[in-house]
């Protein structure tokens, strides 16, 4: 008869198994066209090597955000999976509401075009109070890098 | 388990949830009508009607939602409904009219009026979270709505984008907000430390009848207090204030002058009074608990906060850095208030704060309509406008003569209780203190007057035409602040009943 220590254990097994089995399989099965980018530990079309202080692009943020929002709502769905026969009905429209604002949320984000990699260029806002003309050469340097 | 107190706890934060309805029903307006507008700020205006009349409600129909019945001895809830928290539920409804109001007029938010969706998106969370801060009884509810409100201001304040002061403005809001909250947050932690319960009531029970580590608990009330006198802007803590309303939208200024204050207040008094105060006397004085002196650490609080606002005021030639610093004065009577830690006392509150909202919304009204002009807000710009455009110039006079406290207007019958309350108190010190910073706010206030009546200008004055519908808008905003000034009994009246807080 097993233990619980030892069903964990069939699950490490299965675990240390599984991946590499995946990876071997996937190997067989895939395309395989490299170039110099895929080529790259990170490969997010972001340089690994170099200075730290570059500007990402805000889009990573962006999703970055958005995956959160949907992590979160996974760890508070699990109690909730958990207990909701509990409260009958009240329990699961409690749960139902919660989704339907998520879903509100993603709808926004969608609409917004959040979503899309590539996005119609921004047009910057015009500043009423624009720096004085003697920071120009601060700000073209500050472009060039 | 019971379940049952779940259904009719929702009955009593109906106005929490139509708030909530609203605030989704704007966003699914933004995202449908994407090119139109014009539907937004009325179905704002439809989504407040519908909360008024539920808090109205809530004056007399009082309760305790969301109660732990099976975790707790006592069966007092989460989220107290009573009567003063109804009050200031109020408070906070009539600024969101003005508010919307304010917004509709704006040159500013009319720049911006792609983003009009999420900027009164944002308003609904904003008055979500005071809903919940003023009454809620749970240091974690009072946790999450206290980050409600401030994440929404935050990018309130910074909405428009057009100014790079905008932006200052909500980057430093931010950084004082977060540094506050992370304060506030370790009290929280400490206080369910020592006492094991978050709940106030539970903790009230737990003071009261155990011996704890009063170095410990005296930290942990600071800490606490740190999170509260961020969003009054009391002194050690008012940094962010001068900078913020100077940098953000006047409609959003003019907000967080009022709206976000009273929620603040709400929710010291209602700490105060729950965690801390085992029985009222025969008089309404507070019996309160010796484990910490609220009574000194208010006292020293308030004076440093009106002193310190009144003085700097003097210099400010920005008008909306010198309402800046006078909310910041304003605040620091308030505290006075509330330092007595008595009924009497927090009426004087109430009234004040009623009144204070009429009169301070005003004089932000004007400043914006000026600023909506000329495009500044330079004290020394409105040299002769009190002769180019004699209807604002003497709106602003009342507006000004309230906010100093000076009779027939509301703000001395405000002030007047206020003093009455110190000196049944007993607290004759404080009271002299109190006045003579009176007597230097007279300086900044008439300052602006001198500058409108008296001051020649150099150059040309521009003249601020006003349109009817602001016309009508200003005397709907005069007309309490000079009606109260005389006939305040119904005031006074409402205050008293509005007094008693749950849970005693």
């Amino acid at each position: 008869m097993l233990t619980e220590f030892g069903k964990i254990f069939i699950f490490i097994l299965l675990a240390v198994v599984f991946v590499p089995l995946i990876v071997y399989v996937a190997k067989f099965i895939r395309p395989a066209r490299p170039t110099k980018e895929k080529l790259k530990i990170y490969e997010c079309g972001e340089n690994p090597e170099g200075s730290p202080w570059i500007k990402f692009n805000i889009r990573f943020y962006v999703i970055a955000l958005i995956f959160l929002i949907f992590d979160v709502e996974v760890v508070l769905l699990f109690p909730w999976a958990l207990t909701y026969q509990d409260f009958g009905f009240y329990g699961f429209m409690v749960g139902i509401i919660f989704l339907l604002i998520l879903g509100l949320g993603m709808a926004y984000e969608w609409r917004k075009g959040d979503l899309e990699w590539e996005r119609p260029k921004p047009i910057p806002p015009i500043l009423d109070d624009e720096p004085p003309a003697e920071n120009e050469e601060l700000k073209e340097e500050s472009l060039t890098i | 388990m019971n379940y049952e107190n779940l259904y009719s706890s929702l009955s009593l934060i109906q106005p929490e949830i139509t708030i909530s309805v609203f605030l989704l029903l704007i966003v699914v307006a933004d995202l449908i009508f994407d090119k139109n507008k014009a539907l937004i700020p009325f179905l704002a205006l439809a989504g407040l009607i519908i909360a008024s009349v539920q808090v109205i409600l809530q004056v007399t129909n009082t309760g305790y939602a969301f109660p732990f019945s099976d975790v707790y001895l006592s069966r007092k809830g989460m989220v107290t409904v009573d009567a003063f928290g109804a009050f200031f539920k109020l408070i906070i409804i009539i600024s969101s009219f003005i508010l919307v109001y304010f917004s509709y007029v704006s040159d500013e938010i009319k720049k911006s009026e792609k983003n009009l969706g999420e900027y009164y998106a944002l308003i609904f969370g904003m008055i979500l979270g005071m809903f919940f801060l003023s009454s809620a009884s749970d240091l974690i509810l009072i946790y999450v709505a206290l980050e409600l409100l401030s994440l929404s201001s935050y990018v309130l304040a910074g909405f428009s984008k057009l100014r790079t002061r905008n932006s200052e403005a909500s980057l430093k809001y931010l950084i004082y907000g977060a540094t506050s909250s992370g304060l506030m947050l370790f009290g929280i932690s400490i206080f369910y430390g020592l006492s094991g319960t978050t709940n106030l009531y539970e903790i009230n029970t737990f003071l009261a009848s155990h011996q704890i580590n009063h170095l410990t608990l005296s930290f942990a009330s600071i800490l606490i207090f740190a999170g509260i006198g961020y969003k009054i802007s009391s002194v050690p803590f008012h940094f962010w204030t001068p900078d913020v309303y100077e940098g953000a939208p006047i409609s959003i200024t003019a907000y967080l002058s009022v709206a976000s204050k009273a929620a603040g207040f709400a929710l010291l008094v209602r700490f105060i009074k729950s965690a801390f105060v085992t029985s009222d006397d025969s008089l309404g004085y507070w019996e309160i608990l010796s484990v910490f002196d609220w009574h000194s650490l208010l006292i020293l609080v308030s004076i440093l906060t009106m002193t310190l606002g009144n003085l700097t005021a003097l210099w400010q030639n920005n008008i909306k850095r010198m309402l800046a610093y006078s909310s910041i004065a304003h605040a620091g009577y308030m505290l006075l208030g509330v330092a007595v830690l008595s009924n009497q006392g927090l009426v004087a509150v109430l009234i004040y704060f009623f009144f204070y909202l009429f009169m301070n919304l005003g004089a932000f009204f004007i400043v914006m309509l000026i600023a909506n002009k000329t495009g500044s807000e330079e004290i020394d710009d409105y040299n002769g406008l009190g002769y180019t455009s004699p209807f604002l110039g003497v709106a602003l006079t009342l507006f000004m003569v309230a906010l100093i406290g000076l009779p027939p207007t509301a703000g001395f019958i405000g002030k007047l209780y206020l003093f009455i309350a110190l000196v049944d108190a007993q607290m004759i010190t404080v009271a002299i203190i109190a006045l003579l910073n009176t007597v230097i706010a007279l300086y900044y206030y008439i300052r602006v007057l001198k500058h409108m009546f008296l001051t020649k200008s150099t150059v040309e004055t521009q003249t601020v035409s006003v349109i009817r519908p602001n016309i009508i808008f200003i005397i709907f905003m005069l007309a309490p602040v000079l009606i109260f000034g005389v006939y305040f009994g119904p005031v006074v009246d409402f205050a008293k009943r509005c007094v008693q807080i749950l849970g005693l």
